[in-house]
């Protein structure tokens, strides 16, 4: 993505908004500069959604004839992107000729086959970064969850998986020092109790095939008040709809055109949404 | 011969039609049983009804601002700042919070989570004799979607410039995102005996996004 792409873009973007008009609520618009800038600003999630379908315009209305002139579909998925992203900086340091080529090859496929989005589809993952007080001290964790649909027509979400380093206890013994001797049967396993006070470590003494369900040892901790939820600190959706790619949506905070929720990683994957998960939690650690 | 045999015939057709009477009349009250109670299950929102929510909820974000104005404002009296309080919080869903991000100094975010109660107690405590609020006219309201329970949830987003001033001097200024949750619940309306849609203001997820230009 060059310089020339964005100065053509932001001129669509100016053209398409031009054709229709805009008032200020209130009684003097003296900042339609800053007007315009939100307009374009991706402002939910779910407007990300409507515009990678290529549904509605920047001003939320179903899109027609004239705004497709202005921008067809590929110029506004490639304004999904986050364009401060070094890598289709053609002119910066960080370039990387590779994944300016997956955003393009990406972009002329999802135009091309006409591809969308399901809005509540399972493989939508929203992946909230939080802060959890334990101990006194605060952690950070992440929760995964994704859309259900109940009954007919009816959504909600759903927590599928929790990740962060204070609870992991996947860590494998490699020292051989802690276990638990052959013929500790035959003494009832007095050592049994030596072993579970030796709590750092309590993993080692476990089947090699044990995994942990970390869920549930959030659930039965946020239960029993040994950690305690602070809230969100941002969230981060990973998309897995559209086949053989995954991408990352979060927010972007800034004062620009190209602002609010965009693209900020993409990659080829042929992983179902559990590996894909696992992944993710092997990546927190 | 012959005629015993037309007679079990007629006999033979007119106890299958009936047999088939008595089957059909038995599947239309099936049928009528099951609409009624799939019409009774899914209360829907039809497109129509949505738009109509819509304009409702953009009137209803419009109330909030206003009751928000009077309740900045030291100028106003006290009896009409505690009136907003309270119609203000009408507007609001048992349990609802407020919570606001800001940017501090070193680039990081700090949020601060307030039930909207203290939140709006809060606001007439501050220190400004007269705010001004300016949004722009791009309110953004997603597609209302069927929560479990019923309930249709929706999300606004607004954008607005608040100004606080002491006297005639800007002491505050900021641009804040605010995301509303919005619900759409079946409420008992009591004098008319009958069920009615009625929108209520949700959490709001309020962010910081730049200080304007005084």
């Amino acid at each position: 993505m060059n310089n020339t792409f964005i100065n053509s873009f932001f001129a669509s973007v100016i053209f398409s908004l031009i054709c229709h008009v805009a008032y200020s609520q209130e009684m003097v618009n003296i900042h339609p500069e800053n007007e315009n800038r939100f307009l374009v600003r991706v402002k939910q999630f779910n407007e990300f959604i409507d515009r990678f379908n290529y549904k509605t315009d920047f001003k939320g209305n179903l899109i027609d004839s004239s705004f497709m002139t202005a921008m067809p579909r590929g110029k506004m998925l490639a304004s999904l992107f986050d364009f401060n992203d070094t890598r289709i900086d053609r002119n910066g340091t960080g370039y990387s000729q590779e994944y300016s080529e997956n955003v393009s090859g990406f972009i002329n496929t999802v135009s091309k086959d006409n591809l969308i989005i399901d809005k509540y589809s399972p493989s939508i993952i929203a992946e909230a970064r939080s802060r959890v007080t334990y101990h006194g001290k605060q952690h950070i964790i992440s929760v995964y969850l994704v859309q259900e649909i109940t009954g007919n027509d009816m959504v909600k979400w759903v927590i599928l998986d929790v990740s962060g380093e204070m609870l992991d206890f996947s860590e494998k013994d490699t020292t051989n020092i802690r276990f638990i001797s052959p013929g500790s049967n035959e003494t009832d396993f007095i050592n049994l109790k030596r072993a579970l006070r030796d709590t750092g470590y309590l993993q080692y003494y476990a089947s090699e095939n044990y995994t942990p369900d970390m869920l549930s040892i959030f659930f039965y901790c946020i239960h029993n008040g040994i950690i305690t939820f602070d809230y969100v600190e941002d969230v981060t959706y990973h998309i897995l709809d559209i086949p053989g790619w995954v991408f990352k949506v979060r927010e972007f905070n800034r004062n620009t055109l190209n602002s609010g929720w965009l693209i900020t990683d993409l990659s080829e994957n042929h992983c179902t949404r559990k590996d894909y998960l696992l992944s993710l939690r092997h990546n927190d650690r | 011969m012959k005629k015993r045999i037309s007679m079990r015939m007629k006999w033979f057709f007119i106890v299958t039609a009936f047999m088939l009477c008595v089957a059909m009349a038995g599947q239309t009250k099936t049928a009528v049983t099951s609409k009624q109670a799939k019409i009774v299950d899914e209360i829907n929102l039809s497109p129509a009804d949505i738009e109509v929510f819509k304009e409702q909820t953009k009137q209803k974000v419009d109330e909030f601002q206003q009751y928000i104005v009077t309740l900045g404002s030291k100028d106003e009296p006290s009896e009409k700042r505690n009136m907003a309080e309270k119609e203000a919080l009408k507007l609001f869903y048992k349990g609802a919070e407020m919570e606001i991000s800001y940017i501090q100094p070193d680039g990081n975010v700090k949020k601060v989570n307030r039930p909207m109660e203290k939140y709006l107690a809060r606001l007439k405590s501050l220190p400004y004799t007269k705010v001004l609020i300016r949004f722009y006219d791009i309110a953004y309201i997603s597609d209302f979607t069927k929560g479990p329970d019923g309930r249709y949830y929706s999300t606004a987003t607004i954008i607005q410039e608040f100004t606080g001033f002491s006297d005639d001097e800007i002491i505050y200024k900021d641009i804040t995102k605010k995301d509303i949750e919005i619900i759409v619940d079946l409420i008992e309306d009591k004098f008319f005996n009958e069920k009615r849609w009625k929108i209520f203001l949700g959490d709001i997820k309020a962010t910081e996004t730049k200080v304007a230009a005084p």
